[in-house]
């Protein structure tokens, strides 16, 4: 909302500077987001008289003219169509800014030389109007600098005013929060309505089919009016408020709202249909064209005014087309009603815009402020229009709507903020907000309609709390609440999930979850998705029900941007909707991804990423956390290349998988070079009741390292082998371990070398040679029986 | 000459030999030629089998402790030749060859920096689903029915009424229904609005909530927390600006500026020249959510804040895209250790 400055130092009768007003405004919760100076684009501008016109050759669009601005007569270009000799109108001088960033400078065109400019209202910031240029009156006074002449010395208040506070939507309500701060009453303008001898209520009368939605419906009839602009200290306010003048009429009814915060209607009496306003709700496909042209096929959430027989106004939100004032309007039939918010936002969002009226019914007007605006609106029109304001107001407000009293404990509002305020500060700050304010020990606090906001103690503590001000309230230093403060094991699991893996060399990425149900479904075409009803974007539309939808997207757009060569991990979340055996549930995983290659450098020759590189960090968070070793089976997973992808198991139980991202899904993604993902849940691993592990005292006898390489089948696997070993070894076996694998030119085809490092130690003795070479011995005789294994070396 | 004899011969031959070593090399010709396989003293040592038992340990001794003396001037003598001649040359001027450290997201960084804080003033952290009823999201929490933010240009639906969290306010109503006062705790987590994605808005954001409830709490303790908070992140010099706002789920409510973390309150443009920035909405929790879930406020009050993640890491790190959080670019992300 934007407001006047000037208008709220009349109305509040403080004389603060414009910086301070809004610095205390925005203290109080009555927030000025910007400040404008309304004469920043005026500074060298003055008023000019048009003395001669000449055509210049070759332009018809533009034309050479010679204006006085009193100190000179210059020559200047001008293209308004509307320019003519005799015209006092605006003139820039060299060096003034305009909006837009524009200096104005001495210019050339057509060989003609301009000294100055004649300027439209959007040249100077008063509004957007482009049209023509300004004119004045005749008697404008040659050379008076411009916002001197329209006494435009203001500042423009932008509000940014929270949804509860409906009173503060106009002139008097903002200067209400600023009289107040002040310890002062807000001015109100007096109302002087002077009303002839004929009744209004023979003109109209008033039904209100539906009270709930209408409690209060008031006419007037103002006779004789006389449609013309207004004067300019109506435009004035307007203008500096954003809205355009139209005509004295139009002009007073936006006036009245923009002081009061009270939405006013004005329609043409003698087209209005009929002298009998009716208000009822539409009936279903009830045809109405609202005064923007506009058709409508209405619905009973749209409440109607009508003259009996069809609608003249879609109530609270805009006029209809039929019974708008126009330039030959002499009689007005002027509505001031109050409309529940509910209606409203129904009526607004089915017609589909939003209005200066429908805002403030929206968020609640004041059922008591309808006379006092209807009033304002009257007397304006008498002054202003030479309207002829019948006698009476027909008001149709059958359940009189009552503030309500709230009962309030000062000692409560002290403990609430951790002041220690007095009962008569208190009663003075709800007060100056125009409360009626009884009692000593507990206040009895009447609070007017227009802030239906307030309706608990609470909501009267905070008015004390705002005009107090926060600063006022002390910061309490002491540390409160319960002595021990625990760390859930899901948060350090995080936290030390990301020290192994960044540890381990893989980059954390983030995703917020959203992903494309199309391609969720190419992806995992056997899961339930969760869907989003009323998606941002096509692209997403669902929530991701496996974490490597995402990591495929963060992939391609790194692979596109040419950061080939990737570690990727996330803790995140997958969502499934309900079905026959779960409710909604948000599983936690980790996911991993590598591709491209290891790191080059001076010392390290690059080596294309996979599989290994991620069990290998799968490893370290095995051993950090001390969980039973994964276990690898093949699997078949949809997005993952069949002879290349595995089941994860723990215990036997299938927490995830891993392997190579099938052809299709990189195809799909746009990948075009290898990518390994693995994927797995943590909820299991959470839940696992993971032993302290034990001390075991350290060796006291030395260990005799065996190595052993032999040669089996290429498809046996490393695993069975191992365990074979230490089966064969016995308890003498420390550590086995892989330490060089070998296919190629010296070994068979279909074969490959192993070779294996054995730590042998006895917990009683010092191992001989041939105890060792007797289980070696084993070994071999073990691994030739069941793997056909040629022993190479022992 | 007898064996003895020979055998200080030999050590004098082999230690005139070490002196005149200038090389690692020519030293270990030494060790060879004197103690290798097929060196004299251990030629000397191999054949003591050989020579009567009364003289074996004697010229055993003798034998061992020349080998002993060689070995040791061989030692000293490496000492004396140096690294110099050794042919190694180290240039520490060349990168370590450690494993590359991956990076934690910067949003987590800054996640986990203001949970710390808060961890701190002891506030325990909880969670709850991204996907929410209505219930949690918005009636609980005091938001009438037509209240726009639960209008659909405001809030993500999911199919099967459910709506995509908010805020994570929610998690206050679910902790508050299961626990008993004092209860204190912060609540970081994703939360989600219907909302186009451009530089400086996204469908998804990070929020840290925090709330306070216990007898006897009041807005004096809610600024005490929020000014230890803002000195413990911002620097001790940090100032605050509470200005009343309105929130749904507390009353009095208010938003709270810091002074520009850039220029402290000159104005820059960062803080578009008002010397403040905007960081956090906090209140009193309104009785009504107290009522709701069974907590007595009459009794019991409480405080709520909340504060956005993004802008945080935004204006600490003078990020200017927030859609740079989630495009997970590795150029970006590795700009925060």
């Amino acid at each position: 909302m934007k407001i006047s400055y000037q208008w709220i130092l009349k109305l509040s009768g403080l004389d603060w500077p414009v910086k301070e007003m809004a610095d205390r405004l925005t203290n109080c919760g009555t927030a000025v987001e910007e400040i404008e100076p309304t004469d920043q684009y005026m500074e060298k501008v003055v008023v000019g008289a048009v003395i001669d016109l000449k055509s210049i050759k070759g332009a018809d669009k533009i034309k050479l003219a010679t204006v006085d601005v009193g100190s000179e007569t210059m020559d200047l270009i001008c293209g308004a169509p509307n320019v003519a000799v005799g015209q006092k109108v605006p003139v820039a001088l060299l060096g003034a800014k305009l909006t837009g960033d524009f200096v104005l400078k001495k210019a050339k065109i057509r060989g003609v030389e301009s000294c100055g400019m004649i300027c439209s209202e959007r040249e100077l910031g008063i509004s957007d109007d482009h049209s023509g240029i300004m004119v004045f009156d005749s008697d404008a006074p040659v050379g008076t600098p411009l916002a001197d002449y329209l006494d435009f010395h203001d500042h423009q208040l932008t509000f940014e005013l929270t949804p509860n506070r409906p009173d503060s939507m106009s002139a008097i309500g903002i200067a209400r929060d600023a009289a107040a701060l002040a310890g002062v009453s807000v001015r109100r303008p007096e109302l002087d309505v002077v009303e002839s001898s004929e009744k209004a209520s023979d003109y109209v009368s008033v039904r209100v089919d539906d009270s709930d939605v209408c409690p209060r419906y008031a006419a007037r009839i103002i006779k004789n009016v006389k449609i013309c602009s207004s004067p300019w200290w109506i435009q004035k306010k307007l203008l500096v408020s954003g809205i355009r003048p139209i005509n004295n009429i139009v002009d007073i009814t936006n006036y009245v709202l923009l002081e009061t915060g009270h939405p006013l209607h004005a329609f043409d009496y003698d087209r209005f249909g009929s002298k009998e306003v009716i208000v009822r709700r539409a009936t279903k496909g009830e045809k109405f064209t609202t005064l923007d042209g506009k058709g409508h096929d209405l619905i009973p959430d749209v409440l109607l005014i009508t003259n009996g027989k069809s609608g003249v106004a879609a109530a609270g939100v805009m006029g209809g087309l039929d019974s708008e004032v126009e330039n030959t309007t002499a009689n007005i039939l002027l509505e001031s009603a109050y409309f529940a918010p509910s209606i409203i936002r129904k009526s607004r969002k089915y017609l589909g815009f939003v209005t200066e009226s429908s805002t403030r019914f929206e968020k609640g007007a004041d059922p008591n402020g309808v006379v006092f605006a209807i009033d304002r609106a009257a007397s304006l029109m008498h002054e202003l229009c030479g309207g002829e304001v019948l006698s009476g107001i027909v008001d149709c407000y059958p359940n009189e709507i009552k503030p309500v009293t709230i009962s309030f404990r000062p000692t409560r509002c002290n403990a609430i903020l951790g002041t220690n305020l007095t009962t008569d500060r208190m009663k003075e700050i709800l007060s100056s907000l125009e409360m009626e304010v009884t009692g000593e020990d507990k206040l009895i606090v009447k609070v007017p309609t227009f802030r239906p906001d307030i309706e608990r103690e609470i909501d009267l503590i905070e008015e004390v709390a705002r005009m107090e001000g926060w600063a006022n309230i002390p910061d309490a230093i002491a540390n409160v609440g319960p002595l021990f403060t625990p760390i859930h094991r899901c948060d350090s699991f995080t936290e030390e999930t990301r020290t192994v893996l960044t540890g381990a060399g893989f980059d954390e990425i983030v995703n917020h979850g959203l992903v494309n149900s199309k391609f969720a479904k190419e992806v995992n075409p056997d899961l339930d998705q969760v869907r989003i009803v009323n998606p941002s974007s096509s692209d997403l539309d669902a929530m991701r029900n496996s974490l490597s939808l995402s990591t495929l997207v963060v992939v391609e757009h790194n692979i596109s941007h040419r950061n080939t060569d990737l570690h990727l991990f996330e803790i995140g979340t997958a969502y499934f909707p309900p079905d026959n055996h779960h409710d909604w549930r948000e599983d936690q995983r980790i996911a991993l991804a590598v591709t491209g290659n290891t790191p080059n450098g001076w010392r390290r020759t690059p080596r294309p990423l996979d599989f290994y590189d991620l069990t290998g960090a799968i490893e370290h968070l095995v051993a950090h956390f001390h969980w039973p070793a994964f276990e690898y089976v093949t699997g078949e997973i949809s997005y993952l290349e069949p002879a290349l992808s595995f089941d994860i198991r723990i215990k036997g139980q299938v927490i995830g998988s891993i392997g190579q991202v099938a052809p299709k899904i990189a195809r799909l993604a746009e990948i075009k070079q290898p990518v390994y993902m693995a994927e797995f849940s943590t909820t299991s691993l959470l839940e696992m009741n993971v032993p302290i592990p034990s001390f075991k005292p350290l060796p006291q006898f030395p260990a005799a390292p065996r190595d052993m390489a032999f040669v089996v089948d290429a498809d046996v696997l490393a695993g069975d082998l191992l365990t074979a070993i230490r089966k064969a070894a016995g308890p003498l076996a420390e550590e086995v371990n892989i330490f060089d694998l070998y296919t190629g030119k010296q070994i068979e085809k279909g074969r490959k070398s192993i070779a294996v490092a054995i730590t042998y130690r006895s917990s009683d003795r010092s191992l001989s040679g041939e105890e060792v070479d007797v289980v070696q011995d084993n070994i071999a005789v073990v691994l030739k029986k069941k793997f056909n294994a040629e022993i190479r070396d022992k | 000459m007898s064996v003895l004899d020979d055998i200080s011969v030999l050590m004098e031959k082999a230690f005139e030999r070490i002196s005149q070593a200038d090389s690692l090399a020519a030293l270990n010709d030494v060790r060879v030629s004197f103690l290798g396989k097929k060196g004299k003293i251990t030629a000397i040592l191999k054949d003591l089998g050989k020579l009567p038992v009364e003289e074996r340990r004697q010229i055993g001794a003798a034998a061992n402790n020349a080998r002993s003396a060689i070995e040791r001037r061989i030692e000293e003598a490496k000492d004396h030749l140096g690294s110099g001649d050794s042919r190694t040359f180290i240039d520490p001027t060349l990168p370590g060859t450690a494993q590359p450290l991956g990076h934690v997201h910067i949003l987590n960084q800054v996640t986990d920096d203001i949970c710390r804080t808060f961890y701190g003033m002891g506030f325990e952290i909880a969670h709850g689903p991204d996907i929410e009823t209505d219930y949690y999201n918005f009636e609980a929490l005091n938001f009438p029915p037509d209240h726009p933010a639960r209008d659909m240009q405001d809030t993500l639906f999911v199919e099967g009424e459910r709506v995509l969290r908010t805020h994570t306010t929610p998690v206050q109503v679910r902790e508050l229904e299961r626990r008993k006062p004092p209860i204190k705790i912060i609540t970081p987590g994703r939360c989600f609005r219907n909302e186009a994605i451009s530089t400086r808005a996204h469908v998804a954001f990070t929020q840290v909530d925090g709330f306070l409830v216990d007898e006897g709490i009041s807005v004096s303790d809610l600024k005490g927390v929020l000014v230890a908070f803002c000195k413990a992140f911002f620097g001790e010099d940090v100032k605050l600006n509470f200005r009343p706002s309105f929130f749904p789920f507390t009353e009095p409510s208010a938003e709270v500026d810091v002074s520009c973390i850039l220029c402290g309150g000159k104005g820059c443009q960062l803080c578009k020249y008002s010397g403040w920035l905007e960081i956090l909405g906090c209140g009193m929790i309104d009785p009504n959510v107290l009522d709701t879930v069974g907590i007595d406020s009459e009794k019991y009050t409480g405080y709520a804040f909340g504060l956005g993640v993004e802008r945080i890491a935004m204006l600490k790190y003078k990020i200017n895209d927030i859609r740079l959080f989630f495009n997970n670019d590795v150029r970006f992300l590795s700009q925060f250790k």
